[in-house]
């Protein structure tokens, strides 16, 4: 099996390492942070990151720097840093573990951010459910402060940089970086309309940034080791570090695991997560993320990168790669996911809400053997009529799943439909009526 | 000046016209006016976008996507088209979407007919669906007593909560559940607790939000509509009354209408149905021998009347005559009582309701600056960068000014300053003072020496305008003196405002450079009320924001027409103008033009009137929709005084204690049953209109002066209101209906300077002197008498709608006090005093300051009797809102 240097697991696979600030610093943790409070300018550190080649985690790959570059220079008042680490994407877990098991890399990241860009105030935004993780920050926070790392006057360097912890109260659509702020902000987490953007008028209509736990994480590493270092790790120019993928589904060894971008889904899948579990061959996965469109066996070769993936069809996203084997109903997946989106659409914009609840009537009903062949046309229709018609990007994620499994595996539609017509005359359930008759 | 427009200005193209647009414009709105309809839920302008039911999709050149026209703003070359294949399918499908949960119960909707999302599916959609699965049900919860919602019909657009949140600013609604299953709810667990301004009805593009007044009575095409003015309070606001037949079912207003811009308040929106209470009177009455009323015809009636004031003019002369109109009349029937008084009667004792408080603000205003309006208007307070109030918890009495000064501080950042005896406690809704910037916490019968203590501020930190000393110096120092002689240590302890609270709030003030004052009932209608106006006026010129631009001193008419009142020369001061009374070319013209002789006698207000009707001089009296005996404490001896008269007629909508004490009682009209003007609280002379068949035989009050002139052979003949209006023109020329602003006088300069010169020296030997009220140690606390918002005067409390809201009254003490005294909310409570004791309910409220209590005077029937009656030896104004009591708990209550 082809190793690779980690970056961001490292310290946390070394055997006794408990994520305290004693053992951060026993591996050279807030070195980076010294560095960037004594002799970097802001300007300079935001280059850094923009020739790092540094693209967000989160799910869109903004690159870092340029993001950070959208804030207005010379604006005087607050500005805000808010981490995203709502993580509620289906099959992506990778900040929980970079938050439970090593917090101050991501704190360190935070104040590193923070320095960029002048923030005074960081906001974590953390998933509800994690509970154990917002404990685990509110000690390090608690640590950092006390060794000045944070706090009133970072590093006797005059700056303030304080960190807070918040809990989300269990809604998927808050990991979307306007809900997110609408939530932090004490109102219902629903999107914002794009413009403003946040970088202009974002918390409290402040200049702010969102950036995912896994894209802070990295900053303290590319200042201590180099913009160069970083650019020349993975699939360079536009895919540059490392990513944890988070492995799920029918393979032998799901988990997390960081690995240069660029790598085969081959590679990963039948390398580092120990292959399929059972017997049977690979039929489909997903490569990041529910919003982020299935594909087949016949992709394994594509490469671990923004581009490659975009150009199979489907796109890196969250790093969530959720792999099926031969047997899994395809429709029945479709439909697992359709639930998702049904239950976690905000609600606010026409096509997204209503589209979802339809969708997955349809869904529903073929699977249970009550579907007709015109359906087909009606699911293709509605995800027509829901993609690029929202306020936010969760629109056109959740008709990822029927537009993938339509375009791969139509003939198990067909197939379900037509064992429907075969047992309707003694069905019990209501019958369903031709469309149009 | 052109050219900075110009450059504010930008091109674009929509659907191949092309149109200049000032910046910022929605693509929306510039699609209007190029007369492109961009259909649309969520958008309103009156909100900010929220672009979310995706429904005014068009396409831009140049972006990749379609784009919410609702949201997006306009650029220079933009070229939008909402007229291609691909615009029309989207719209298609969002209705397609919105359909699919739709119930589609139209034919049982009150909105139907008039429904957005009817009409643009009879444009857009196939008559089938697609959609054939379960529809979203949600289960029927009551709402509120007012309001229905239906949210199955509900298509998210989020307008209601927007509107409460942005415009009321009551934060009433929210969206609960997520996704298909969001629902608009109120937040408490009982039912709806709001200001029941009825936006969100109004605002609902379905029929997701209807009012349970007239639920299932009706069908949109069936109503008949009547663009007329509220009559519940000075704002003056623009209604639509619908009916059907003679039946009223509903009141709204329209966007873009109106001094309230389609706004309105409970009163307004759920208030109507006053007018046609069944105690309505129906016919002319009679008293007879036994005391007893008996029916009679108009000639009857008119007959007796014309013959008894005759009689009494033969033997005792005009001035044996007196006469009292209400503020809720139109200007014409205002204009014609006067002139029936002073004309046909002879008499210059006149009064109306403008007594009780208004004259207050007019009378120091017309001897400062020459005005007898303001000089500013609602459009001025929304642009104020800081906002002064006193004595007025704004949202309640004038409500669409309050929306004006919400507008001020909410979008515009303005500073507010109030001083008022409310606090700003949290979990009441209507009270302004939560919005205030700086507030000083003032008890009811302190003003006096709260605005004393302002000025004080003024002087003693250098606020002073830099010009004033050297351009008025008898002014300032005779002003410095008079306020030098009260110390602050004595504010501080009167007012219990410190020193620096006082200093801030000045200071606030100053710094601004668009100030206005806004004066409400608890100053015009306590003690000194016209003094302190005076004083206010003072503070304007030392701050030297008196007569700038945007600046001025706004004191808020109570009633619909206090203001017109006193420009139809309806009160003893003034003829028509307002003019003074004695002021010799105005009585020639008058005379000439009236073809009579104006009665010489000295003019005598209305206290005055009763004084002299128990000394026997006054022998008749004719009271227009006035009701002293309960409106005025028994220690007044009103009752006793009409009592006394040989011969008393009222003109009534009801049989109020007043109108039973009359030998005559003539049936007249509503506002909704009459035509004529009104003009409101900011001056803007505003058409009414008849919505209605009189009620019974009743007859409207500018007929009735008409028809007893013509049986008294002094005929003053009029068609209709508007040959009235012909004639009040010919004598204030210009007056009335000049476009939809009010215009907006400035301080006239002579005045002003005469003023700064020696006017000021007029009362000053007392306008400034602080005295004090001691409470005696057995009637601790202040029973003020207040105004809600669910009610104006008594005439809100015979509607069905609003008595829903609120249907008595209660009073309310802080918790503080409640504690001391072992009192709950619900306990009956007795509030006692030397001239009597009363049951009541309590009612423990935040924001009733302590030693304090308040009643509503829209049910103080039986409260009435412990206030005691002051009469200001200036303006003669009676007051009777205040009174020392005490409060003890008689029987805890069930709650
Ligand atoms: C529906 C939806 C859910 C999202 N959830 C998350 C999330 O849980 N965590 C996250 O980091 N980003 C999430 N995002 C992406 C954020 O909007 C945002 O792009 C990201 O936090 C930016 O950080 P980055 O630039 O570091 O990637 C979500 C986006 C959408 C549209
Ligand atoms: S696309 Fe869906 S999740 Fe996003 S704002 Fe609209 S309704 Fe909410
Ligand atoms: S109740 Fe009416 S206004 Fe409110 S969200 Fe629903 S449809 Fe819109
Ligand atoms: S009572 Fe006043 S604010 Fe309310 S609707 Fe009538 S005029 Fe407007
Ligand atoms: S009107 Fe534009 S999205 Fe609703």
């Amino acid at each position: 099996m082809p190793t690779h240097e980690k970056i961001l697991l490292k310290n946390m696979d070394q055997p006794g390492y408990t994520g305290s600030l004693k053992d951060y610093e026993a591996v050279g943790g807030y070195q980076a942070l010294r560095r960037v409070m004594k002799e970097l300018a802001p300007a300079d550190l935001i280059d850094i990151v923009k020739q790092s080649g540094l693209r967000g985690r989160g799910g869109a790959g903004f690159p870092t720097g340029v993001k950070w570059s959208f804030i207005p220079k010379d604006y005087t008042g607050p500005k805000y840093l808010c981490c995203n680490a709502d993580e509620s994407e289906p099959g992506t877990f990778k900040d929980r573990q970079l938050m439970e098991r090593d917090p101050h890399q991501v704190l360190e990241g935070i104040a590193i951010a923070c320095q960029a860009i002048g923030a005074e105030t960081a906001y974590i935004y953390i998933r509800g459910e994690f509970r154990l993780g917002a404990k685990i920050l509110e000690h390090a926070i608690d640590e950092a402060r006390q060794a000045r790392y944070l706090g009133e006057n970072v590093l006797s360097s005059g700056v303030p940089i304080q960190v807070y912890v918040h809990a989300g109260a269990g809604a998927y659509i808050c990991g979307e970086e306007t809900a997110l702020l609408e939530s932090l902000e004490g109102k219902r987490g629903m999107p914002r309309v794009k413009p403003p953007f946040p970088a202009t008028h974002g918390l409290y209509q402040k200049p702010t940034v969102v950036n995912n736990v896994e894209t802070l994480a990295n900053l303290p590493h590319i200042v201590t080791r180099g913009a160069d270092w970083f650019a020349s790790i993975g699939s360079p120019p536009k895919s540059t570090g490392t990513r944890i993928f988070c492995l799920s589904g029918h393979v032998k060894q799901p988990g997390n695991y960081e690995v240069p971008m660029g790598i085969t889904f081959r590679e990963l899948i039948y390398e580092h997560a120990g292959g399929m579990r059972g017997e049977k061959p690979l039929k489909a996965f997903i490569p990041g993320g529910a919003s982020a469109s299935f594909l087949t066996e016949a992709h394994l070769d594509v490469k671990l990168d923004f581009e490659s993936v975009a150009q199979a069809g489907s796109m890196l996203g969250s790093g969530g790669v959720t792999v099926m084997e031969e047997g899994t109903s395809m429709v029945w997946a479709a439909l697992r996911l359709m639930e998702f989106f049904y239950h976690e659409s905000c609600g606010k914009c026409t096509p997204c809400r209503e589209g979802s609840s339809w969708l997955v009537q349809v869904l529903q009903r073929i699977v249970d053997r009550r579907g007709r062949m015109e359906d087909l046309q009606v699911l293709a229709d509605l995800c027509q009529n829901i993609v690029g018609r929202t306020v936010c990007a969760f629109g056109d994620a959740e008709i990822a799943p029927i537009v993938g499994t339509l375009q791969y595996w139509r003939n198990e539609y067909e197939d379900l439909i037509r064992e429907s017509t075969a047992i309707s005359t003694t069905s019990k359930e209501l019958p369903v009526l031709a469309l149009n008759s | 000046m052109a050219e900075s427009n110009n450059q504010d200005l930008v091109t674009l193209t929509v659907d191949g016209m092309t149109t200049s647009v000032p910046q910022g414009t929605l693509v929306i709105e510039a699609a209007r006016q190029v007369g492109v309809m961009i259909p649309h839920f969520c958008y309103h302008p009156k909100l900010t976008p929220d672009a979310n039911c995706r429904m005014c999709l068009v396409e831009i050149e140049k972006l990749p996507r379609l784009q919410t026209s609702c949201s997006t703003k306009v650029a220079e070359g933009m070229v939008v088209k909402s007229n291609v294949p691909h615009v029309d399918e989207a719209r298609k499908s969002v209705l397609e979407f919105i359909l699919a949960n739709h119930p589609l119960d139209c034919p049982v909707c009150d909105q139907g007919g008039r429904c957005d999302l009817q009409d643009f599916s009879h444009q857009y959609t196939p008559t089938t669906s697609r959609f054939t699965e379960l529809k979203r049900v949600f289960p029927k919860e009551y709402f509120s007593p007012l309001i229905e919602t239906q949210m199955n019909r509900c298509v998210q657009c989020m307008r209601c909560v927007r509107y409460c949140d942005q415009v009321m600013d009551v934060k009433a609604l929210a969206p609960s559940g997520r996704g298909t299953l969001t629902e608009i709810k109120h937040f408490s667990a009982h039912e709806l607790d709001c200001e029941f301004c009825g936006g969100c009805v109004q605002i609902c593009p379905v029929g997701a939000i209807t009012s349970r007044l007239s639920m299932y009575d009706f069908r949109p095409w069936m109503l008949k509509r009547t663009d007329t003015i509220c009559t519940y309070c000075g704002d003056g606001c623009h209604i639509t009354i619908q009916k059907k037949q003679d039946e009223l079912i509903e009141v709204n207003s329209t966007q873009g209408v109106g001094r309230n811009n389609g706004d309105l308040c409970a009163r307004g929106f759920f208030g109507y149905h006053a007018s046609v209470h069944p105690d309505r009177i129906m016919h002319p009455l009679i008293k007879q021998q036994d005391g007893r009323f008996a029916q009679a015809t108009w000639e009857e009636a008119l007959e007796l009347v014309a013959e008894k004031f005759q009689g009494i003019k033969t033997a005792f002369g005009g001035n044996a005559f007196g006469g009292l109109v209400t503020s809720r009349c139109t200007n014409e029937e205002l204009y014609l009582f006067q002139k029936f008084m002073r004309g046909v009667l002879g008499s210059n004792r006149v009064d109306s309701s403008a007594r009780f408080g208004h004259v207050n603000g007019t009378l120091p205003l017309l001897s400062v600056q020459g005005t007898h309006r303001w000089t500013a208007t609602f459009e001025d307070i929304v642009d104020a960068d800081a906002l002064l109030l006193i004595g007025t918890n704004i949202t309640e009495t004038n409500p669409i000014t309050g929306l004006k000064v919400k507008q001020a501080v909410k979008q515009g950042h303005a500073i507010l300053v109030t001083m008022e005896s409310l606090l700003p406690a949290r979990g009441t809704i209507s009270n302004i003072t939560l919005l205030a910037t700086h507030h000083l916490p003032v008890r009811p019968d302190h003003y006096h020496i709260a605005i004393v203590g302002l000025i004080k501020s003024v002087l003693d930190n250098g606020l002073v305008d830099p010009g004033l000393e050297t351009r008025a110096p008898e002014f300032f120092r005779a002003i410095k003196a008079a306020i030098d002689s009260t110390s602050w240590a004595h504010i501080e302890e009167v007012s219990g405002v410190s020193r620096e609270v006082f200093s801030q709030s000045a200071h606030a003030f100053s710094s601004s450079t668009r100030g206005m004052i806004i004066v409400g009932q608890g100053v015009l209608r306590s003690p000194r009320g016209a003094e302190m106006v005076t004083n206010l006026l003072d503070f304007l010129i030392l701050t030297g924001r008196h007569g700038q631009p945007g600046c001025g001193l706004c004191p808020l008419a109570e009633e619909n027409n206090d203001q017109g009142a006193i420009e139809m020369g309806a009160t003893a001061e003034f003829l028509p103008g307002p003019i003074a009374i004695g002021h010799h070319d105005t009585r020639q013209a008058l005379s000439k033009l009236w073809e009579v002789d104006l009665p010489q006698e000295p003019a005598s207000s209305l206290m005055e009137m009763f004084r002299d009707a128990q000394a026997g001089q006054v022998k008749a009296m004719y009271i227009v929709g006035e009701n002293p005996v309960e409106s005025l404490p028994q220690t007044g001896k009103i009752k006793e005084a009409l009592e006394s008269l040989e011969f008393l007629v009222c003109q009534e909508l009801f049989l109020t204690e007043t109108a039973q004490l009359a030998d005559v009682v003539l049936p007249a009209c509503s506002y909704v049953e009459k035509d004529g003007t009104f003009t409101n609280t900011e001056g803007m002379v505003q058409p009414v209109r008849q919505a209605i068949d009189p009620i019974g035989e009743s007859r409207p009050d500018w007929e009735i002066f008409s028809a007893l002139s013509v049986v008294m052979d002094q005929p003053m003949e009029y068609g209709e209101a508007r040959d009235i209006f012909k004639e009040i023109r010919s004598v204030i020329p210009g007056y009335g209906l000049v476009g939809p602003v009010a215009t907006r006088p400035t301080p006239k300069v002579d005045v002003v300077q005469q003023y700064l010169q020696e006017g000021f020296a007029h009362g000053l030997a007392t306008r400034y002197v602080c005295t004090q009220d001691q409470p005696a140690s057995d009637t601790p606390f202040l029973l003020a008498s207040t105004q809600s918002l669910f009610h104006s005067g008594k005439f809100s409390t015979r509607s069905k709608g609003l008595l829903q809201i609120q249907s008595s009254g209660a009073i309310m003490l802080n918790p503080s006090d409640a504690k001391k005294l072992g009192i709950a909310s619900g306990d009956s409570v007795c509030v006692s005093n030397a001239h009597g004791a009363v049951t009541t309910i309590a009612r423990v409220l935040n924001r009733i300051p302590p030693d304090v209590a308040c009643f509503p005077e829209h049910f103080d029937q039986d409260i009435r009797c412990l206030f005691e009656l002051h009469i200001d030896k200036e303006s003669h104004v009676p007051y009777s809102k205040l009174t020392w009591v005490r409060l003890e708990r008689v029987e805890k209550g069930d709650v």
